[in-house]
């Protein structure tokens, strides 16, 4: 039997996550000294699961901490990102461009003048990818994760007016 | 409600000690839109017996709550079935009550008709029994003088109460809550976990199985005997933790600690 390489694996931001989330997961972990039991971390950071699993989640993919058994930990790139005031945005940025609906929602802006969420929504649903079944709360989650995220990262504007996000 | 945290097996009427309470077997459901399938719950058993207080967690949209309103006969599983004692649920039953993270009151009802309107469709009972069971409940809910007041008028916790006596009222054998601390402030929340508990192992009590919902390990491990973990949608059960601690439960021990971390493990 022919033993594959592994594809890599499309990354997808939970809907219900917010930059400052994973920051402050972030901060508290390398306050704690890089390493903590996830209790101490829910209980320092005044989450129930419902926050802090997503939030986890999100720092695992961006390459902030590794959780194993109930223990989180910083990585070299979190306790970097921890460390650094200036270059926090600019790391992020790097990390963001790498997943998804940040990176279609790159991609459509670089071809295009705009790209409206729906668009992006519209774009990922056909490659299989989307965080609601209903269409129009889909394209809502996107246009809060694309404001969320590629705003304060500095990748994307935003046009309130018209809805549309374009290139910076 | 008598507030308490410990105490030994009641003994309800009715149903053996050792005897499964709800039987949740094999458990699925998909949600379909069109031709897509979407998988919500896959395989789900487990088993509550009397005098368990049981906590269902995992993360959100595995299903958690859809899981509750199955047992509640309020959702119909794709695959599997969920027994009360013996019996198939397949719809609402007095036996069974619940209460929602939402209070849902009417607002144009005091306290009293709220619990009233509750017991609307119960034809086998009269105007007076009625009545008098909509009184017991509101006192056992801890809301004797509060017959008469608007849920506009009442605190959050209060309107809490008011759903908990509406479910009391029914005087159901198993008592189905979904996150219903999660809106309310910690002092609140915290009275009331202790006073359903208390409503438990009080022998006076009909209620013979609790089955919450919930997002928050340091309230699964303060009252939880029974904990039932599900992965991420779709939610199967990737364990089911029997948390032999003494009540009352000092959350600030090792031992505590150590129980939030098992749930933690199962999780990440």
């Amino acid at each position: 039997m022919t033993n594959w390489p592994a594809l890599p694996r499309t990354l997808v931001m939970p809907g219900n996550v917010r930059s400052g989330q994973v920051i402050s997961l972030v901060e508290v972990t390398g306050g704690l000294g890089a390493k903590v039991d996830a209790p101490r971390l829910a209980d320092e950071l005044g989450w129930d699961i419902s926050v802090l699993l997503p939030a986890l989640d999100a720092a695992e993919m961006l390459g902030l901490v590794r959780s194993e058994k109930g223990d989180i930990f910083l990585t070299d790139l979190g306790l970097k990102f921890q460390k650094t005031s200036k270059n926090k945005v600019r790391m992020l940025k790097d990390m963001l461009v790498q997943i998804e609906p940040f990176r279609t929602a790159l991609e459509l802006a670089s071809k295009k003048k705009h790209v409206t969420s729906s668009e992006v929504a519209e774009s990922l649903e056909e490659r299989g990818f989307k965080w609601h079944y209903m269409p129009d709360i889909n394209e809502r989650i996107v246009n809060d994760l694309l404001i969320h995220w590629s705003i304060y990262a500095g990748f994307l504007g935003y046009n309130g007016k018209t809805g549309k996000f374009q290139k910076v | 409600m008598s507030a308490s945290g410990q105490g030994g097996a009641p003994p309800h009427s009715g149903v053996p000690v050792n005897g499964a309470t709800i039987s949740v077997e094999h458990v699925g459901l998909d949600y379909r839109k069109e031709k897509e399938k979407l998988p919500v719950l896959v395989d789900v058993s487990f088993e509550t017996h009397k005098n368990e207080f049981v906590m269902i967690t995992g993360p959100s949209g595995c299903g958690k709550s859809t899981l509750l309103r199955i047992m509640g006969g309020l959702i119909k599983p794709t695959s599997g079935i969920v027994k009360l004692r013996d019996q198939l649920i397949t719809k609402p039953r007095d036996e069974i009550g619940m209460v929602f993270q939402n209070f849902v009151l009417l607002p144009w009802r005091t306290s009293f008709e709220n619990v009233m309107f509750g017991l609307a469709s119960r034809s086998d009972l009269s105007p007076e029994e009625k009545k008098q069971r909509a009184l017991k409940a509101l006192d056992d809910a801890g809301l004797k003088g509060f017959e008469s007041v608007y849920p506009g008028e009442l605190s959050g916790g209060m309107k809490q109460r008011v759903g908990v006596a509406r479910a009391l009222a029914l005087e159901p054998h198993v008592l189905l809550m979904d996150e219903p601390f999660s809106s309310l402030d910690d002092l609140t929340a915290e009275r009331l976990r202790q006073e359903i508990y208390g409503l438990l192992i009080n022998p006076s009590s009909p209620i013979q199985t609790v089955i919450m919902v919930s997002h928050n390990v340091e309230e699964i491990i303060e009252l939880a005997d029974k904990a039932i973990v599900l992965s991420a949608r779709p939610g199967r059960v990737v364990g089911e933790l029997k948390v032999d601690l003494p009540r009352p439960r000092n959350k600030k021990s090792e031992e505590f600690f150590n129980w939030m971390d098992k749930v933690y493990v199962l999780l990440s």
